[in-house]
């Protein structure tokens, strides 16, 4: 048994075995052989070293002429060590007694050496632990050849562990057979932190390196409660994760049960609770947690995954779809297209690489140079207004200008859809998010100018604060009441009230429990949080009155430091909030 | 760009005539149909689409201010002109106040970015009130040209 | 981890070996273990490199590395078959030089 720490982003538990992605993304299944197929299976193995020996003695050559011949030496290196007696004996070994697939007994062999590389004590023989990893490639993409099995074609529930994954590529992850996720890198605001918990996928980033340790079809518990990822659990803790299980299960079963209580304070002080949201379907889902509508619909994954830009026609139905699954009259936040160039390029208008993504040309910069692109979107957003409560949401947006360049261009899409005589509705309200210090320094100008404010705290802490917050080297920076930060999101709630416009807080911030009632205190009256915590969070406000959590939010507002105010609103919960200890 | 980078001098209508909207409308299109930017046949429809425009909303942004505007297959690059009428005209603007100065846009349909260009400009210049008064005082062709072609003012480029 | 091919006894010849000092300043690594491999391949005799208990089989690098020999550490190299004494002056020598030219 081997327990691991990571940052838990999504909260369940979930057991079983692992499914290894590496970056070539093949996977490595613990399959069982019949006794009858053994000795074919060691003569496939054999073939297959054969085959990667080869390969590593051309790519000698070919190095060798390329680089000279001392470069090349490393990869005769490899290949002898494939022809190594000693190493090809064990996988035959566990080939024929244990009767794994060559696959799982090459991945399997090749990992305890290259553990043992590392615990030998040798920083020279440590390092090499790399080469044989390289080795572990090449042979398994021999063995399989073209058959390498994709994610998408799951048949058994597993534990997708890897360096780390892409939106695109989580996006991907089937959530009936995908029951839980951990990645080495990442942390709780990166993207795909965000759609592990849109998913409900039992997550945990930003381990470090642990993968060299596992093997896929290895058994493995996720807790994403706690941040732990247990390999090769024992009994006893089997045992105490499935009671823990169970124990949430009922716990959710709890909090479900405040779904129709409304949610306000003791003293009656009414808050609108909303829902954000990735796909379409998971409306239904926001709403049966008790969601008043959605508040924050990503459009993003219109945008991936795919060979060409989505069509005014995709963005159309996609809005419809969520619409159809929302009570006739609530609200439904459109957030248009918020992704960096690093991570879609328009395929009409590609952007040029950049040195510094986060402050170049993503989100609504990337639209706004991009009109065809950004039009076609908000046609199709005009156009299912019609059906329903649909608001317009700009991200990032910085400056008056961008703003009004914005509104400038709504005013010339419904001139377009008057023109082409198609149904749009006439009135559909704006707002902006506010993520980025300039637009919260300018909330005052901006709060006149639209129908009403957003805040996206996870932007709006990186770019306060200047740490990258998928980064785990300044990770510490990164946290969202730090005084800065709660001072520009004050400012927000207070010109936003000056101004008669609606403040929203919809990024992860608002739906920590700790949080929410800070968030109250300042002011905060609609919040907009992934669903699964509507009801965690609408138990915060339901224990609280309106002065208690003004108190709260008065002494955090006082403190210099975010870990002072992080210890001071943990004091305060486990006063007033002793249930939520869990 | 400034205001000079896509109006035509030549279209300038330093006194309008006409009274009505419609009126006031295809006066400032046939002005800019004579300065030859597209055919005379073509000036009907573009009024005509222009006044289709304004049912959506009036361009009657409030302050004395219209930009009446439409994308047109007949001009082959965005083209503009300025007419001032000085008594002020009923053009159901925002705040219900009639309008002396109008700024007129006729863009070609596939330049979805000039023409939001040269709106956002027209909006920015119509913002500064001292602008906005010099225009109004101007008398002919050439005091309202030397207006449009200063280098915009402030910090903001 | 098990060695598979362990240097067979029961030939009439008896084993040679030499005590050797690691010279290489990296050690034992990954080059220097595979052209010692490689030439131990050459020959009929088994090959075996010892350190402090540890035995290693001259022809598997893997296991060669496995001794994690550092420059400086001391080795017992055994070469035991019909083309033994042959084979111990090349084999000792590669093992001493332990080429520190190609790094």
């Amino acid at each position: 048994m081997d327990t691991r720490r990571g940052t838990p982003v999504s909260p369940g538990v979930a057991a079983g075995p692992v499914l290894l992605l590496d970056t070539e993304w093949f996977r490595i299944s613990r399959r069982k052989l019949r006794t009858a197929d053994v000795d074919a299976e060691i003569e496939r193995f054999r073939t297959a070293m054969a085959a990667a020996a080869t390969e590593a003695r051309q790519e000698q050559q070919n190095i060798g002429k390329q680089l000279g011949r001392q470069y090349g030496a490393i990869f005769e290196a490899h290949a002898m060590l494939l022809e190594d007696p000693a190493m090809s004996g064990e996988i035959e070994l566990q080939i024929r007694t244990d009767e794994y697939a060559a696959e799982y007994a090459v991945s399997r062999v090749i990992r305890r050496y290259a553990k043992a590389f590392q615990s030998v004590g040798s920083s020279m023989l440590a390092g090499r632990a790399s080469d044989l990893f390289d080795l572990e490639r090449r042979v398994i993409g021999c063995l399989l050849g073209d058959r390498r099995e994709e994610l998408k074609h799951l048949t058994a529930p597993v534990i997708v562990m890897a360096h780390d994954l892409t939106p695109s590529q989580a996006a991907q992850l089937d959530p009936s057979k995908v029951h839980a996720f951990v990645t080495e890198a990442g942390g709780r605001t990166s993207h795909t932190s965000i759609l592990a918990a849109a998913l409900e996928i039992p997550a945990v980033v930003g381990v470090g390196p642990f993968l060299e340790d596992v093997s896929g079809g290895d058994e493995a518990i996720v807790d994403g409660n706690h941040g732990l990822v247990i390999l090769d659990p024992d009994d006893a803790t089997r045992a105490q994760y499935e009671s823990a299980r169970k124990t949430y299960v009922s716990f959710e079963r709890s909090l479900d049960e405040l779904r129709d209580l409304p949610a306000e304070t003791k003293d009656g002080v009414r808050i609108t609770l909303l829902g954000n949201i990735e796909f379409p379907h998971e409306a239904a889902h926001a709403v049966a947690k008790g969601a008043e509508g959605i508040g924050l619909y990503r459009t993003e994954f219109l945008y991936l995954s795919r060979d060409s830009d989505p069509t005014e026609e995709e963005h159309y139905k996609a809005y419809c779809e969520v619409l159809s699954h929302l009570p006739a009259g609530v609200p439904l936040v459109v957030r248009t297209l918020d992704l960096g160039a690093d991570k879609f390029n328009p395929r009409s208008e590609p952007v040029s690489e950049e040195q510094n993504p986060a402050l170049g040309v993503r989100s609504v910069r990337l639209c706004l140079q991009n009109l065809p692109l950004f039009k076609t979107q908000l046609r199709a957003i005009f156009r299912a207004a019609v059906h329903g409560d649909i608001r317009i949401l700009f991200p990032m947006i910085t400056t008056m200008r961008e703003l009004r360049r914005c509104k400038l261009l709504l005013k010339e899409v419904k001139e377009d859809l008057f023109e082409d005589g198609v149904p749009f509705a006439r009135e559909v309200p704006i707002g902006t998010m506010v993520e980025v210090p300039a637009a919260a320094i300018l909330a005052g100008p901006m709060a006149r100018e639209v129908d009403y404010l957003s805040i996206g705290t996870n932007d709006l802490v990186q770019y306060t604060l200047a740490a990258d917050r998928t980064n785990e080297h300044v990770a510490e920076l990164y946290s969202a009441v730090d005084p800065a930060v709660l001072f520009l999101i004050q400012r927000v709630l207070d010109e936003g009230r000056k101004a008669g416009k609606k403040v929203n807080v919809c990024g992860e911030m608002s739906g920590e429990p700790f949080f929410a009632a800070l968030l109250l205190g300042m002011g905060l009256r609609q919040f907009s949080v992934t669903p699964h915590s509507i009801p965690e969070v609408k138990r915060v406000i339901r224990s609280l009155t309106l002065t208690e959590a003004e108190n709260i939010a008065r002494e955090a507002l006082l403190l210099e430091t975010a870990s002072e105010v992080m210890n001071y609103l943990r004091t305060q919960s486990r006063r007033l909030l002793p249930e939520l200890e869990l | 760009m400034r205001m000079s980078d896509f109006v035509v001098r030549d279209a300038i209508v330093p006194r309008l005539t006409a009274t009505t909207k419609d009126g006031i409308v295809r006066e400032i299109v046939n002005s800019l149909q004579a300065a030859g930017y597209f055919q005379a046949s073509e000036a009907e429809n573009i009024v005509r689409a222009i006044l289709k425009r304004e049912q959506l909303g009036s361009t009657g942004i409030g302050r004395g201010i219209a930009i009446p505007h439409t994308k047109h297959p007949g001009v082959d690059r965005l083209v503009g002109t300025v007419a001032l009428a000085p008594a002020g005209v009923n053009f159901d603007s925002i705040d219900g106040e009639p309008v002396q100065v109008f700024v007129l846009l006729v863009s070609p349909q596939d330049r979805p970015g000039d023409h939001l260009r040269a709106l956002e400009n027209v909006v920015r210049s119509m913002r500064e009130d001292s602008f906005v008064k010099s225009l109004r005082e101007a008398q002919t062709t050439d005091e309202i040209w030397k207006l449009l072609d200063e280098p915009p003012g402030g910090w903001d480029r | 981890m098990s060695a598979i091919n362990r240097p067979s006894a029961g030939t009439l010849d008896p084993p040679l070996s030499r005590d050797i000092v690691v010279v290489n300043p990296q050690g034992l690594h990954l080059r220097p273990a595979t052209a010692f491999a490689k030439l131990a391949r050459q020959f009929a005799s088994s090959v075996a490199v010892c350190r402090d208990g540890q035995r290693a089989n001259g022809k598997s690098q893997m296991e060669l590395l496995m001794l994690a020999a550092e420059s400086g550490a001391r080795l017992t190299l055994e070469v035991e078959g019909p083309d033994a004494a042959t084979a111990l002056d090349p084999l000792a020598d590669l093992l001493a030089a332990a080429d520190a030219s190609d790094d």
